[in-house]
């Protein structure tokens, strides 16, 4: 198969990686050989019935109790903030 | 551990790269038992925390990661925290932001990776233990590529809790040291439920011991792609283990062993994809510069400023295989093809203790030839790594020889939760097999 | 006219959904750890109670319930999402295929599930400065979503919708009485063929104006032959018109993937064993089937309280279902309050004896009305016995004139005779009633003896 630049620009963006123009054209190489290898999938049996771990996991739930272990401003405390807001980037 | 041992591990970790940081100076009481590391994607309070990452630069985590907990209650002290490739995604730790780990054999070798740091720390610390972390091979790699016995534990039975993730399902914390004997003697303290990780509850109780192990099969599949000199030396071991050991060996097939690299691939690469979403600049870690900025600027900036080369790599390879349009081919496909690995594994399993086969295909290369491979080489190279991780199952990397003065590893894989017949197996292992080490500082 | 409602509501738990912070923190984040934060290395574990209360609801909408479920990876990036992913469930929501009745009507449920609330944020500054500001209180707080086929016919009835499914998860699982004001919902309409969705409405009233905003905007461009856009808008409080939503910068492509870190869950078995719930409205229908009063009514019933629509059903074991509800909305409607804090058979039993005699014709509407009244303050009432305002002196009537019962045949020729009873009352009694309410309460306590020998 080949990967056109545009769709490595497109995968870019959902991901919010900005990538120079070297970049894209590399990555599209190298996206190009591994999807390649991974089309090898297309002939494997997969089960009908599968999970999402390699184990079971089944059932594990919490109490709904009150706690927390961690002072808060602790956690705050490396943030860049503004009357206990935490400040963010431009929304538009 | 007196200023001394303290003196001549600066000066080792100057040759050897195998921390990314480390402790000062010792403790001042002498309360602690034994001396252990943890890789630097474990969370440790009194360290920064960055998985080999600049996104992560000046991050110091409000908590200890549970295994790193669990080791300092019992009486542990943490030298620091051993380098590794970015974020677990690597074959040779060569993707870190903090240095390279050289090879305690040869410092013009990879330590392997992605827990390459700690394998080497685990190989030139006498006593040491080392906590590393595998998703598909990074144990196993590292133990083989340096010389130690590397224990990759089923999924799930050391709390994930405070391991900054790659691949959810597939991550596992594991220890990696110069013999059995101490992984057996502190797999213990890090195994068992943590409520903290959901998927550390349902886990049966540990009981290490002696396990007596009758047969082992050996995969053909394994044999495909094998350096001869790593090919000589593990029939060399799969003799001693008929012969010394009296264990019967029988060449089986798991045929899906094939595409359990590409399905481990998408699964990791589409969990990780997510996973590093939330390094944006905003709450942890590295900062973006301009929050004047419109947030996708914002983001995008301070994700490819600090982002390395293989990990927008993994990201755009795992946000493509779960993207509409592609998420059936890639994604839901990769799912289905590890359930068929594990029932294949199973079957193999039923009828025998253990899978064996060696760990890497050849022994550590240089780091020359490492940036002349191409890409996928790199990705092929855990062929045989990968099948166990994607299973969930539990493995120990033991030496089984060495070329050129290389050590050459012998990878084991038992049932879930059956780490007890590895470290059992590993034991018995050791008692007809002497391993080789460079000198050690004490 | 076709809409279909997505409605998000928050779950009455009190920790959040997949941490132990406090769903009520007081201050701008304080209800914060590491998992609502998203740091490295943390991890999601669910609450209980969210989870069965998501059953509870699934159930409830006769949604078809897998026998298991888990959670998905909703990958976005915004300011507000510490993971930029949100944890919801995808391709296994709770329940699917479900419905809810809005009088003769069924809208179809199309599914429920669970997920996690983002923090609240805003913006500041000047305009094309703005910045955000992010309080991670809100990260994690368990949120329902419900969502709706298109079976919606007016802006009106998605109100009425709206209401009544309101009025029964209130019952259901104990959601916030301010519901009304702070559901957020998203909802989609076409007049014509092509379908728009308007985003993020906060409470009824504004989901009405919105919807029938957007119902005329779209009238008008049908009518004046042109297209309408198929696009996403939002709903402006102030101006009360629905704008169009700028197009994103960057497209979205959520890349849905399970949430490793939880597991599964076997919630088909923990559905079987969870007992259904009666809800108001459900009671209402029945009751409005079961004895054959109308609707209007019984929903009055109903919705007035709980308590009296129990002591409806009782009642109409014995007396007729209207007389019952008349006298359930008129007197014992007033006197619910005390009713309410009074719950208990003797209660109701006494009530029930006196309407009994109501319809009997033993006792006038008026005389009952005054013993439901006493009833109602917690008073005893001899049932068979005229109303007093004061339930000590009628014992007292009563219990002279069942010492000297020869007062009651010499009463029938000589009225005077009751002069007795009552100079022993006033005697005893020391001037604790005033004279005039004594000899009302001898006079009645002998004549409701008399009609009672008579009858």
């Amino acid at each position: 198969m080949t990967m056109e630049p545009e769709v490595v620009k497109k995968v870019a963006g959902i991901a919010r990686l900005q990538l120079t123009e070297t970049e894209i054209t590399e990555f599209a190489k190298d996206l190009e050989e591994v999807l390649d290898y991974f089309s090898m999938l297309d002939e494997a049996s997969g089960v009908e019935e599968y999970d999402f771990n390699p184990v079971k996991i089944q059932d594990v739930l919490r109490e709904d109790s009150v706690g927390q272990d961690i002072d808060s401003e602790l956690l705050t405390k490396r943030m860049d903030t503004y009357e206990e807001w935490v400040r963010g980037p431009k929304l538009v | 551990m007196d200023a001394a041992f303290f003196e001549r591990l600066k000066t080792l970790n100057k040759r050897y790269v195998l921390f990314s940081e480390l402790v000062d100076k010792g403790p001042d009481d002498h309360s602690y038992g034994f001396h252990f590391s943890a890789k630097d994607n474990l969370c440790t309070s009194n360290f920064q925390t960055r998985a080999g990452s600049r996104i992560l630069e000046g991050y110091r985590p409000p908590f200890d990661a549970t295994p790193v907990r669990r080791m300092r209650e019992a009486g542990g002290f943490l030298l620091g925290k051993t380098n590794m490739d970015e974020f677990g995604f690597g074959t040779f730790s060569t993707n870190s932001a903090y240095g390279v780990p050289r090879n305690p054999f040869d410092t013009e070798r990879s330590c392997g990776g992605s827990s390459g740091g700690a394998a080497a720390a685990a190989c030139l610390l006498d006593g040491h233990v080392a906590l590393g972390v595998s998703t598909g091979g990074s144990i196993s790699c590292p133990a083989s590529f340096c010389g130690v016995v590397g224990l990759t534990p089923t999924y799930g039975r050391v709390s994930r809790y405070g391991l900054v993730d790659y691949g959810n399902s597939l991550d596992k914390v594991g220890l990696l040291s110069r013999s059995s004997n101490a992984l057996s003697k502190y797999f213990p303290i890090i195994a068992g439920p943590d409520p903290m990780d959901p998927t550390s509850c349902p886990q049966p109780q540990l009981n290490l011991g002696p396990v007596e192990i009758r047969s082992i099969a050996v995969p053909q599949e394994a044999m495909e792609n094998i350096h001869p000199d790593v090919r000589t030396a593990f029939d060399r071991a799969i003799d001693t283990l008929r012969d010394s050991l009296s264990v019967s060996v029988e060449e089986v097939s798991i045929p899906s062993m094939k595409y359990a690299l590409p399905a481990y691939y998408v699964l990791a690469t589409s969990e990780a994809s997510t996973n590093l979403a939330r390094y944006c600049g905003m709450r942890f870690g590295a900062k973006g510069g301009d929050i004047a900025l419109h947030f996708n600027d914002y983001f995008s900036r301070v994700r490819s400023a600090n982002f390395g080369k293989e990990a927008k790599r993994r990201i755009l390879l795992g946000t493509y295989s779960r993207m509409v349009g592609f998420r059936n081919r890639y994604y839901l496909k990769a799912l289905a093809v590890r359930q068929t690995v594990i029932e294949d594994y199973g079957r193999v399993l039923k009828k025998h203790g253990m899978v064996a086969t060696p760990t890497m295909p050849f022994v550590s290369p240089r780091f020359t030839d490492i940036e002349r491979m191409k890409l996928i080489d790199m990705y092929r190279a855990d062929f045989l790594t990968i099948p166990p991780n994607l299973a969930g199952l539990p493995h120990i990397s033991v030496p089984c020889g060495y070329a050129d003065s290389m050590p050459i590893g012998m990878q084991l894989v038992a049932r879930h939760w059956d780490e007890a017949v590895l470290l059992s197996a590993a034991g018995s292992w050791e008692s007809s097999f002497k391993y080789r080490f460079p000198e050690a500082i004490r | 006219m076709r809409i279909g409602l997505e409605i998000h509501l928050q779950l009455p738990t009190a920790s959040k959904l997949f941490c132990s912070c406090s769903t009520s923190g007081n201050g701008r984040n304080t209800s914060i750890c590491p998992t609502c934060l998203g740091f490295p290395g943390s991890r999601p574990r669910l609450n209980r109670r969210a989870l069965e209360i998501g059953i509870q609801i699934s159930k409830f909408l006769e949604c078809k319930i897998a026998d298991t479920t888990w959670f998905s990876r909703k990958t976005y990036f915004y300011p507000d999402l510490p993971k930029n992913f949100q944890i919801t469930q995808y391709d296994s929501p709770l329940g699917v295929d479900g419905r809810f009745h809005v009088g003769d009507k069924i809208i179809r449920i199309m599914r429920v599930h669970l997920e996690e609330d983002p923090g609240r944020i805003k913006r500041v500054g000047k305009s094309g400065e703005e910045v955000s500001l992010i309080d991670y209180n809100r990260s994690g707080v368990p949120l329902v979503e419900i969502v709706t086929a298109p079976d919606i016919a007016s802006p009106t009835e998605a109100r009425d919708f709206m209401t009544d499914i309101l009025i029964e998860l209130r019952h259901l699982v104990g959601l916030s009485g301010k519901d009304e004001q702070t559901v957020r919902v998203d909802a989609n309409i076409s007049v014509g063929e092509e379908r728009v969705e308007i985003k993020n409405i906060l409470g009824l009233k504004n989901l009405e104006r919105g919807l029938s905003f957007e119902a005329s905007r779209q009238a008008k461009l049908i009518k004046a032959g042109k297209r309408i856009i198929r696009e996403t808008r939002h709903f402006d409080e102030e101006r009360k018109v629905t704008i169009s939503a700028r197009g994103k910068e960057t497209e979205e492509d959520y890349g849905y993937i399970a949430e490793p870190d939880l597991g599964i869950f076997n919630v088909g078995e923990m559905a079987r064993t969870m007992v259904p719930v009666e809800t108001p409205l459900k009671m209402a229908a029945r009751l409005a089937s079961k004895y054959a009063i109308d609707r209007a009514t019984s929903r009055q019933i109903v919705m007035t309280s709980r308590t009296l629509a129990d002591l409806f059903e009782r009642l109409c074991g014995t007396i007729p279902p209207e007389v019952a509800a008349a006298w359930i909305l008129g007197p014992l409607s007033s006197n619910r309050d005390l009713l309410e804090n009074r719950k208990g058979d003797t209660l109701a039993c006494d009530i029930e004896r006196v309407l009994q005699a109501v319809v009997s014709g033993e006792m006038t509407d008026s005389e009952a009305r005054l013993k439901i009244n006493a009833l109602g303050k917690g008073e005893s009432v001899d049932i068979a016995a005229e109303g007093t305002e004061d339930g000590q002196l009628r014992e007292l009537v009563v219990a002279c004139i069942d010492e000297n019962p020869e007062i009651l045949s010499d009463f029938k020729t000589n009225r005077r005779v009751a002069n007795f009873v009552i100079g022993q009352i006033i005697r005893t009694t020391k001037g604790k009633y005033a004279s005039s309410e004594i000899v009302e309460a001898v006079n009645k306590e002998i004549e409701r003896r008399l009609r009672k020998e008579q009858s």
